[in-house]
């Protein structure tokens, strides 16, 4: 285990860059909060919370894809582990040009092509997902068959922190650690909620980390929101000689950016509607997220 | 005396020998088939442990990678134990993964309801896409093989615990879901699986009480060939189907629902497992023979519905 503030600077990214992904990540969470408000529903604080990390794989040049062949055989697989973080991740496919942003008016809409949830046949999602403890084990299978056809490509994957109480997770755990899936990328956004209470109230995951490393894991703990943290946790992963699958223990603020939000409970799985529709977009262009 | 599973593996072997993409899971289960398999084959031979529910996500994504995944435990754990990844991960997205179950009905006879599959015809022919294999004789089970290989949706392959007597030839083609295995008049008796073979044996008893019955061995549960199993069933005055399964859902169920659904006016009688867990031990016969399903007891229930007052009435309601 390392935690990504003690690297060194070396491994940092550019102020630039940074600066242009934390625009990005602003200009998502707009869209995310568009397409949320338009509809009446959507996940707004579970894709808040993950914003960071989704940009900085996606824009900040990690992921390898193709937006004119999504299915690419050497592509890199982004598994979307906790389903309901479709509303950011159907935002950010719009926006690296996998389909026409016009279709996020459509969210949740008859004749729409997505809902609530992610589906497996939208272009550039992998799975259809919203059932949690079932993605991870499907990027598990993902970057064993990379292993058994020789093949380049990583697989990526986000999980809850509430998803982690599913018991299918950590078989899924042994399994990759089993097989030395060092191919696979596991990030869980440890926004510390579930649905309905804080994760450590209902099931305490402490110490997540040590739980991970017993489980055969390499483990990082960085700041979620952080891009300068997120590249350190990912420096040189395609050359890095770890025999061990890697996770990512991202810690996040669920709802962050917007004040009312922000670890609020009441939240999940919720869109604002009328003035707080309206304060939530007035704080998202005017205080910025950082 | 060879088993369905070893009649269904060794195809799958030499499948299996000839591409590489076929990959075997199971969770934590034998057969001495499966030793080759595992010896021979070993890149292909995964032993995933007693985890089901990983067992098909991770079946699902070596599927989606382009693998021809087979996935194999005892019939509960490889279907009601996650049955939720099979709808999202194999269903919901139509991915070619094939189950394959040990030990339809009471095969794991003196093992109790825990290992009993007497529930999942009912819950596997719900989910959409699905196909239901229920293997009758050795030579289905290696057929069943080939038909999986090829099969570019999700797929459930029944295969029974116990030695029983082969009915096909090597030359059957399994396309139909349906084989009408014995003509008769009086009374059509739709069987699945290993009650098939009961079904055979009654069908000769009744022979003797100068009852014409017809046997019709439904092997493919799910989607039904509901043309052909209505005209099997038309040609007989009375309907009755046998099944080692509970009687909520199962095989009674299905003809039930074809029958109605065409509007045909032909009496129907299911014999199943009656709906309660099933504690007997002794062996697969004993069993039976408690819960009424024997062939003696089948046939004495078959032989009450020839009263002709009762056929009557039936026909008549």
């Amino acid at each position: 285990m390392f935690n990504g503030k003690l690297m060194n600077m070396e491994d940092s990214i550019s102020k630039e860059k940074v600066n242009y992904l934390k625009t990005k990540a602003n200009q998502i969470r707009n869209s995310v909060l568009d397409m949320c408000v338009k509809a009446g529903t959507g996940h707004v604080t579970s894709a808040f919370s993950c914003t960071e990390l989704l940009v900085a794989l996606y824009h900040g040049g990690i992921l390898r894809y193709d937006i004119s062949n999504p299915k690419k055989k050497d592509r890199d697989r982004f598994i979307l582990s906790k389903g309901q973080g479709s509303a950011i991740l159907y935002p950010i496919l719009a926006d690296v040009g996998f389909f026409p942003k016009e279709k996020l008016n459509e969210f949740c809409q008859k004749d729409g092509m997505f809902g609530v949830h992610l589906q497996h046949d939208v272009p550039g999602a992998e799975i259809t997902s919203g059932s949690l403890g079932h993605g991870f084990g499907i990027a598990a299978g993902m970057a064993l068959a990379a292993k058994m056809n020789n093949e380049q490509y990583f697989v990526f994957t986000l999980l809850g922190d509430g998803e982690c109480h599913e018991g299918s997770i950590w078989e899924t755990a042994m399994f990759a650690s089993h097989h030395r899936l060092n191919n696979l990328i596991a990030i869980v956004d440890r926004n510390w909620l579930c649905a309905t209470d804080f994760v450590e109230n209902s099931v305490s995951l402490n110490p997540l980390d040590q739980k991970w490393i017993s489980f055969g894991w390499d483990v990082v703990n960085i700041n979620g929101h952080s891009f300068e943290e997120i590249f350190v946790a990912l420096h040189g992963f395609r050359s890095n000689k770890r025999n061990k699958p890697l996770m990512i223990i991202a810690d996040t603020v669920k709802g962050k950016g917007i004040s009312f939000m922000e670890n609020q409970i009441l939240w999940h799985g919720t869109a604002p509607q009328g003035q707080e529709a309206k304060q939530a977009k007035r704080e998202l262009n005017t205080e910025g997220c950082d | 005396m060879l088993t369905q599973r070893d009649a269904f593996f060794d195809k799958l072997y030499k499948i299996a020998k000839n591409d590489r993409d076929v990959i075997l899971i199971c969770a934590d289960m034998g057969a001495p088939s499966l030793d080759k398999f595992r010896r021979d084959l070993g890149s292909q031979f995964i032993n995933i442990g007693i985890a089901e529910q990983n067992m098909i996500t991770v079946a699902s994504g070596l599927a989606l990678s382009g693998k021809k995944v087979f996935t194999y435990a005892i019939m509960p754990f490889v279907t009601l134990r996650c049955y939720e990844q099979i709808k999202v991960d194999m269903c919901a997205m139509d991915i070619p993964v094939t189950l394959i179950g040990v030990g339809a009905g009471f095969s794991y006879d003196d093992s109790g309801p825990t290992h009993h599959a007497t529930e999942d015809i009912a819950i596997m022919r719900v989910l959409p896409n699905i196909t239901i294999l229920n293997v009758t004789d050795n030579i289905m089970a290696s057929a069943c093989a080939d038909i999986a290989y090829n099969y570019t949706t999700p797929l459930y392959v029944r295969l029974d615990r116990a030695p029983l007597p082969e009915i096909y030839r090597t030359s059957e083609n399994f396309s139909n879901g349906i084989s009408c295995l014995r003509s008769g008049k009086d009374v059509c008796i739709v069987a699945t699986g290993n009650m098939v073979h009961n079904a055979l044996e009654i069908a000769d008893k009744l022979r003797e009480h100068s009852i014409d019955a017809a046997v019709v061995d439904l092997y493919r549960l799910k989607p039904v060939n509901s043309e052909s199993l209505l005209n099997y069933l038309k040609q007989s005055t009375m309907v009755v189907t046998l099944e080692e399964h509970l009687i909520n859902g199962g095989l009674g169920s299905i003809v039930a629902e074809v029958i109605v659904d065409n509007d045909v006016n032909i009496p129907l009688r299911r014999l199943a497992i009656p709906d309660k867990y099933c504690y007997t031990y002794g062996g697969r016969d004993t069993i039976q023979k408690t819960i009424g399903l024997d062939t003696e007891e089948v046939g004495k229930r078959i032989l009450k519905l020839f009263d002709k007052k009762k056929v009557k009435r039936l026909r008549k309601n």
